[in-house]
């Protein structure tokens, strides 16, 4: 569903992203994970054509994105990011944050489309007339993630969907997204710094450190610890143990 | 943890409503914190960083306090002038928050920064002193090349340094108390390790309180001798460190449910499920 062929991106004489190559299948949920900086976010924007300066290929459901074109491109895939506060017109309606990429891409039947997505992230109807300050971060993020399934797209891409919100939250937002993938037909390509979420919802992942492939691992690997660089290893005795225990007894 | 630095004792918090009617964002809450790592953790909305605050005296106009007892180092706070409060402030209380992007002045090199807070507390000092005091404290939070550092724009430091030279400005002038505000949650997880080991080696060497908030059960029950959870502007449980495992309040464990863990199951996660009467009064 994915085929990223030796894709290189810069920003002036910076390198952002440097000889990756990764293949994710139909209906995979494949993680991303690494430091800031580490050229994970860069990744997910060039596959969404956010960036301009890039080489190497890209091909999302068989179609190269350079040819494609972007309103196959926007039907194919649709990204979700992190701070549902930032992503979400404040001045739009829900209903009206909804029915905009439909409208804008000629979509029949736009009132009906909206009533669904909203059923979809469990949401009641009554919830179209609300603006966005009238909803909890968690609420927002379900719209977030309804705007961004508006056109049908074969594809997620989630830029640490969870990171800006309260760990219950999380937990809802997480399920829903699973829920949504099993339902749809999803494939999913998360970044996350948190490697407990990527073992939760991704079947593969790939670590990165500046701009370059460290490795890429099984969810099996993850939990087993069955890690072969250096670099992860410490990421991963970071994240159970966070710090260490002081002056504790 | 003999002696309390500072003591709260049924502290309110409210704000007026849309209808003009008082909302009620900290109730009842009380508690001390010596020379200890106290942790306070909730949700958004919980009180935590509120409560806080008004200890600080950086509370909005807006927000009207009542405590049966508010007091720091002895002093009735209640009672104190804004003069007090202010000489409290930046002298024997700092405060660190969440992003160093936006408490950093992004228009002063770091070091002019941390000499105006060392200037600030004693005006008698020499231009060459303060600079060797800038110097000394930059390299006890672990900042290599102090030199260079002092003349760097905020924008040149990375999250890790921002925080760091952040703290540096908040115990160079040995504060009492440091109240850090979600000090790590902007940072990674191995830049995280680094800071809270620097916080956790300034409060065993200068035996200074620290107060640190974070919506992070686990993190704060690893590094604080002392936890209380927060909701719904309450004190719900009061837990001792390590000993997370046998909260025994539903609110507690529903938190600790909800994370998803590397090795934990795939099914889907348990959600809280809220309770109105965790917004009572604990008896």
């Amino acid at each position: 569903m994915i085929e990223i062929e030796n894709l290189n991106v810069r920003f002036g004489s910076a390198i952002a992203v440097e000889s990756v190559n990764l293949l994710v299948g139909k209906g995979e949920s494949f993680g991303l994970v690494g430091e800031s900086g580490s050229g994970k976010s860069t990744l997910l924007r060039t596959v969404m054509g956010l960036n301009r300066n890039w080489t190497g290929t890209i091909r999302l459901n068989n179609q190269d994105i350079r040819s494609a074109g972007r309103a196959a491109l926007v039907r194919t895939a649709q990204m979700v990011f992190q701070d549902p506060y930032a992503s979400l017109h404040p001045r739009f309606t829900v209903g009206n944050a909804l029915a905009e990429p439909m409208r804008i891409n000629g979509l029949p039947n736009i009132s009906r489309r909206t009533a669904e997505l909203l059923e979809l992230i469990g949401l009641s109807q009554d919830y179209a007339s609300r603006f966005p300050h009238e909803l909890s971060g968690g609420q927002r993020q379900r719209v977030a993630i309804a705007r961004a399934l508006s056109l049908s797209p074969r594809i997620l891409l989630l830029d640490e969907p969870t990171s800006a919100l309260d760990v219950s939250v999380q937990a809802e937002i997480l399920n829903l997204l699973n829920r949504l993938r099993e339902e749809l037909g999803l494939t999913f390509l998360l970044v996350s710094h948190d490697l407990a979420v990527i073992s939760y919802m991704c079947e593969r992942l790939m670590v990165m450190q500046n701009a370059r492939t460290v490795e890429v691992l099984t969810r099996g690997d993850l939990r087993a610890g069955a890690l072969k660089q250096d670099y992860t290893r410490n990421l991963f005795r970071a994240s159970l143990h966070g710090v260490r225990p002081g002056v504790q007894p | 943890m003999n002696r309390s630095l500072a003591v709260i004792e049924n502290l309110g918090i409210a704000f007026s409503g849309e209808d003009g009617k008082p909302v009620h964002a900290v109730k009842g809450v009380s508690f001390s914190v010596g020379r200890e790592k106290l942790g306070i953790v909730g949700e958004s909305g919980s009180g935590k960083s509120l409560s806080c605050r008004a200890l600080m005296g950086v509370l909005p106009p807006s927000a009207s306090i009542t405590a049966s007892r508010l007091e720091f180092s002895g002093i009735d706070l209640l009672r104190a002038s804004p003069r007090t409060r202010r000489q409290l402030r930046g002298g024997q209380m700092g405060m660190i928050l969440q992003d160093p992007k936006f408490s950093l002045n992004p228009v002063m090199t770091v070091g002019r920064q941390i000499a105006e807070a060392v200037r600030l507390g004693d005006r008698r000092l020499s231009v060459s002193s303060i600079r060797r005091r800038v110097l000394e404290v930059l390299e006890s939070v672990h900042i290599r090349g102090p030199e260079r550092v002092y003349d760097l724009y905020p924008h040149e430091l990375s999250g890790g340094m921002g925080q760091r030279a952040m703290i540096a400005m908040m115990v160079v002038r040995e504060p009492e108390l440091l109240i850090a505000d979600e000090p790590t949650s902007a940072l990674d997880v191995t830049v995280q390790a680094q800071v809270l080991e620097i916080m956790d080696e300034l409060v065993r060497r200068r035996g200074m309180g620290l107060i640190f908030i974070s919506h992070d059960l686990n993190l704060v029950s690893r590094f604080c001798d002392r936890v209380l959870v927060m909701y719904a502007g309450r004190i719900v449980e009061t837990l001792e460190a390590g000993r997370l495992a046998e909260a025994r309040h539903p609110y507690t464990r529903g938190l600790l449910a909800c994370l998803p863990a590397i090795d934990g199951p795939l099914t889907p996660l348990p959600t809280l499920e809220r309770q109105a009467d965790w917004r009572e009064i604990p008896a």
